[in-house]
């Protein structure tokens, strides 16, 4: 019996893991690959460690070119996809070649968005990090900057805030909301990374949007609120990130923010599946689809894909939390599941100082751990996320006017979750 | 593919930390915050019937290594021969990825990249014992082939850590 052919549109995690996947279980078929980038799969995680001087350029490409040949795919890279006919099983490139297909997985990625303000999307004087192009640009931004204007608190915003200060690039680092990291961090961590922000010499301002940018030649006016005006070099956009799904018509398949896929990591279109930034999977915290934007997610949403696609294994996700850990000038920083979490039930531990053993802060719901966030600490963290996946009860530990110290929260994991 | 795994009888352990100093003596850490293996006690019930056990947990070489699948450069990989999970430091970056992902708490961090235990490869290549398992002197700690140790304890509390290792990276 013929096998059927697979189209993998993306070179990122998620579409790596898929064709490594259907070729490690057996999968002889032909693959089909497209991206509207050359050369092999580039990881933005890795881009920051470059700009940082840790690793040289070859290594933001870790899964190498000969990939492609070992794993006997026929690329068809340098050309985005125009549009997708999923009746008819048929994918037309901006280079006018069709490819047509059994079953294809849609895993593009995401793409740096631009907040609709006067004089942004047209300023030639603006950059994001996310692509191989954005940091190759981001660094000969960074040898002639003097002063940049970073815009937005997530991951990626404090990640450009610390490459620009230590290449000596002074930051005015604006954000919307109460404070820095608004999703991933309690208030009470985020003001302690804030401090360490200002203290590395960035200037934070805090319920701060930007009403307009006018650029010239040499550089950008900034305006905000209040008349205040700010000159600077250039303007990171660090605003968030949006399904890179142009070519698909409205309505064609089923989607909320970005592609909404089942544990199988099937889309709504027969033949189609979605893995990775493009898509919404689990969030086993809130038992909804959501678009979690994880490398490792990526690469085991496109790894169950490629699985699927294949035909050979019927294999599940079954979901996943939200995670995040990253360096930031000499501190780590982490955060697992939600620290966001209310009501009259909700019990906060928090602890330690990160300049010594580290700092803690562990959310409980009726006893249940469901949040935390880790500065310089990290003994133990993947118990952690253990204990919050099995919804492990520490009742005993944490009612009343008990308060047990990290170390007797994770040895009571350690029996717990093996 | 063959897959060497540790086996661990609580029933056996009596928390005497051998193992602990087995493996930094073996490994030549200098003890405190560095250490691939690790013994936790935990104190169950009041007197009269209060019970004590132990548990020494260090990489356990998962199957489907979730360290392995979230490292963004490659530095983890498994040996073919024995399923063993190894980390190249020369290609770690540092980014605590694995840390979030290991179940077991094994990823440790020493001058900014990771290291963990590697099943003393150098020692099994010789045809000897890892060091932990070689000092245990009530042979709660084991190791062989895992399809061999769950057959042998079968019936055993280490079974769970044995199962536990085989799904480790589902997630």
């Amino acid at each position: 019996m013929k096998q059927p052919g697979l189209l993998i549109l993306g070179n990122g995690g998620a579409a790596i893991h898929a064709v490594s996947a259907a070729r490690s279980a057996g999968y002889e078929g032909e693959i089909n690959q497209v991206s509207d980038m050359e050369g092999p799969a580039f990881n933005p995680m890795l881009s920051p460690y470059y700009l940082k001087g840790i690793i040289p350029w070859d290594r933001c490409f870790p899964f190498g070119a000969d990939f492609y040949f070992k794993h006997d795919v026929t690329c068809h890279f340098g050309s985005a996809v125009e549009k997708l006919d999923p009746v008819n099983k048929k994918v037309l490139l901006k280079n006018g070649r069709n490819i047509s297909y059994d079953n294809c997985l849609i895993a593009t990625g995401a793409r740096a968005l631009v907040p609709p303000v006067p004089g942004l999307n047209e300023s030639g004087r603006i950059f994001t990090l996310r692509t191989a192009q954005s940091a190759k640009r981001l660094e000969e931004i960074i040898s002639s900057a003097k002063k940049i204007v970073v815009l937005g608190a997530s991951l990626v915003a404090l990640k450009v805030t610390e490459i620009l200060r230590k290449r000596g690039v002074d930051v005015i680092l604006v954000v919307r909301s109460g404070h820095i990291l608004r999703r991933s961090a309690h208030p009470v961590s985020a003001v302690l990374l804030q401090d360490y922000f200002s203290k590395q010499g960035v200037d934070i301002r805090l319920e701060c949007s930007l009403k307009g940018l006018d650029s010239y030649g040499r550089g950008v006016t900034c305006r905000f609120p209040d008349s205040i005006i700010e000159e600077g070099d250039f303007v990171a956009v660090c605003t968030g990130v949006e399904p890179s799904v142009e070519f698909l018509e409205p309505g064609q398949i089923e989607m909320d923010e970005a592609i909404l896929v089942d544990e199988k990591m099937k889309a709504s279109v027969e033949g189609l599946y979605a893995a990775g930034d493009v898509c919404q999977g689990l969030n086993l915290m809130t038992g909804k689809r959501e678009l979690l934007g994880l490398w490792g997610n990526a690469c085991y949403q496109g790894r169950i894909a490629g699985l699927n696609m294949a035909g050979v294994v019927d294999a599940v996700h079954h979901g996943t939390i939200p995670q995040h850990v990253s360096p930031f000038f000499d501190w780590k920083y982490g955060q697992l599941g939600d620290v966001h979490r209310h009501g009259e039930n909700v019990r906060i531990l928090s602890g330690g100082d990160p300049e010594k053993e580290g700092f803690y802060l562990f959310v409980f719901d009726d006893g249940v751990l469901v949040g935390v966030n880790l500065i310089n600490r990290f003994q133990g963290a993947g118990r952690l996320k253990s204990a919050i996946f099995r919804k492990v009860d520490f009742s005993d530990l944490v009612r009343g006017g008990f308060c047990p110290s990290y170390d007797e929260i994770i040895d009571r994991i350690s029996f717990i979750c093996i | 593919m063959k897959q060497l795994a540790f086996s661990f009888d609580v029933n056996r352990c009596t928390g005497c930390m051998a193992c602990v100093v087995s493996c930094l003596d073996q490994n030549d850490l200098p003890g405190g915050a560095v250490s691939f293996r690790h013994v936790t006690k935990l104190e169950q019930g009041t007197f009269p019937s209060a019970k004590i056990s132990f548990m020494s947990l260090s990489c356990q070489h998962c199957g489907d290594a979730p360290c392995l699948m979230v490292c963004p450069t490659g530095a983890i990989s498994k040996r073919d021969e024995d399923g063993v999970v190894v980390v190249d430091r020369n290609l770690c970056v540092g980014c605590y990825s694995c840390v979030l992902a290991c179940p077991f708490g094994a990823p440790q961090f020493e001058y900014g990249t990771m290291t963990k235990c590697d099943f003393c490869h150098a020692r099994i290549d010789s045809g000897m014992v890892p060091a932990c398992v070689s000092v245990c002197p009530t042979h709660a700690l084991g190791f062989g082939p895992i399809e061999e140790l769950t057959k042998a304890t079968k019936e055993k509390a280490s079974v769970t850590i044995l199962s536990s290792l085989l799904t480790a990276g589902s997630r």
